[in-house]
């Protein structure tokens, strides 16, 4: 793929440090799909051609050179600006053998480097430290792999002294990092870039803030970018959690005050969807007030977002890539739908000559909070 | 380009920018004035571009049209006159005959 264009997709693979693949593996490989969830891991597919007496089915393939756990770093410069899709680990292979010549196919699935976080199980002590501390902690163990720990310090400072409770983690690092981001509202996720190698391993709140992407046209004529949108309204998405508390002295419960969604997230909707249910949070009667605020305030964070977009889009015809876990405004749909929406998820599909992107798109109401969108 | 590889504070200019990821840096003046200024941008070592095109100039070559020609994006000339490595811009196509490099971005390899 080495022809000037719009779109150069280059791949890096290696056992720990990924260097750029030989020409043939290049020329072989039929298509890539790179999925992305905000709060979710990250994972990829790749398709190679397997002809009978290529360099791959001769001499890579047996060498270990697509071999679980090799790391592969997928790199796309679209229009002259480069972009890391993917910094990952092969999971598993396939091998699909056919009686046609050129239909053999191998392919590759992995995830991202978040995978390595969840091969081996501890069980350690973190006495007197908060949560944000132990995750800085236990990511720069993974520090030869590029990632660099970006942590937000929690919103309710919550220190247990030793001589009360020891907090233990059990269980893999990454089982115990995404736990301790759920219970503050907080996603723990790794963002490939800004070089091919490095990723930032961010824990903190979803990032609904900053300036919006371009604008996603749909419906406009010769402006529209995008072939067609969808949304959707769920009534029953939005859950008011309550929470009640037991003071240790006098053991009376009390309820507490749910505290605006708004300190995590932003408003992006100015007619917010009202909560259809109520649910009571099992489990926090014995814990600190700090803590069981925190827990509410993830809860009602969790499901606040009632409105769901999802589309297509093509990359040349749009221009720029489409990240995932950054806003985005959206025209043409009509007064309840335009305005600036979260991208949730982003799904890239690579062919040759074709480049598109799925995409879901996600607030928490009807109607948008600022007439215009800029871009 | 960028100094440091990690982004902490995301930077004032877009993606496509040739400003972004250049530190800013602040000057106090005289009076006590803070005064914002973007650091020098050095042009990057030639050896860390990777070729994947050539063009030789002729007559009513531009910048921009090249970048437009090749990378799909006519402002996306600086990248051209990076690989180059010229600081005018009009030096690239000012001579016709000239070859110019036309690369991937700086620090994306292939074959390697």
């Amino acid at each position: 793929m080495a022809d000037p264009g719009p779109v150069h997709l280059t791949l890096l693979m290696g056992p720990r440090i990924p260097v750029p693949v030989p020409q043939p593996v290049t020329d072989a490989l039929l298509s890539a799909q790179v999925t992305v969830t905000a709060g979710q891991r990250s994972g990829f597919q790749l398709a190679f051609d397997l002809a009978k007496h290529g360099l791959i089915n001769r001499t890579l393939l047996p060498a270990g050179f697509f071999d679980p756990q090799t790391r592969v770093v997928l790199v796309v410069t679209v229009k002259g600006t480069p972009a890391v899709l993917m910094d990952g680990v092969i999971i598993r292979q396939e091998v699909g053998v056919s009686n046609q010549p050129g239909q053999s196919t191998l392919t590759v699935t992995g995830e991202d480097l978040t995978v390595l976080m969840d091969l081996e199980e501890h069980e350690l002590p973190h006495p007197g430290t908060p949560p944000s501390a132990r995750v800085a902690a236990i990511i720069a163990r993974y520090a030869h792999y590029g990632m660099v720990p970006v942590v937000v310090p929690e919103l309710f400072p919550q220190v247990t002294p030793p001589t009360q409770r020891v907090d233990t983690q059990k269980g893999t690092d990454l089982s115990y990092v995404t736990q301790l981001a759920k219970d503050q509202g907080y996603v723990f996720y790794l963002d490939p870039g800004p070089v091919p190698g490095v990723s930032r391993a961010y824990w903190g709140p979803e990032v609904r803030l900053g300036v919006p992407q371009h604008a996603l046209n749909v419906n406009m004529d010769h402006l529209s970018n995008v072939d067609q949108l969808t949304f959707s309204f769920d009534g029953t998405a939005r859950e008011e959690p309550v929470v009640r508390v037991q003071i240790p002295a006098t053991k009376i419960a009390s309820k507490l005050p749910v505290p605006e969604v708004s300190v995590l997230r932003p408003p992006l909707a100015a007619r917010p969807a009202p909560a259809l249910k109520k649910k009571v949070i099992a489990d926090t009667a014995k814990k600190d007030a700090a803590q069981a605020l925190a827990q509410a305030l993830a809860k009602a964070a969790e499901s606040a977002d009632a409105i769901t977009g999802s589309g297509q889009l093509d990359v040349v015809r749009y221009g720029y890539l489409l990240r995932p876990r950054e806003l985005v405004g959206v025209r043409g749909a009509g007064i309840t739908y335009d305005g600036l929406y979260y991208v949730k998820s982003v799904t890239h599909n690579l062919q040759r000559g074709a480049y598109t992107q799925n995409f879901t798109l996600a607030r928490e109401g009807l109607i948008a909070l600022y007439p215009t969108v800029v871009p | 380009m960028t100094s440091n590889p990690v982004e902490a504070t995301p930077s004032p200019y877009p993606r496509t920018s040739r400003y972004h990821g250049v530190e800013v840096a602040v000057r106090a003046g005289h009076d006590g004035r803070q005064v914002p200024y973007l650091r020098r941008r050095l042009l990057p070592r030639p050896g860390g571009f990777v070729a994947i095109g050539e063009h030789t100039v002729s007559a009513g070559d531009r910048p921009d049209l090249l970048a437009h020609q090749y990378l799909g994006d006519a402002e996306q000339w600086w990248r051209i006159a990076d690989a180059n490595p010229v600081l005018d811009p009009r030096e690239l196509t000012g001579t016709p005959g000239r070859k110019v490099r036309i690369t991937l971005p700086e620090g994306v390899l292939t074959h390697g």
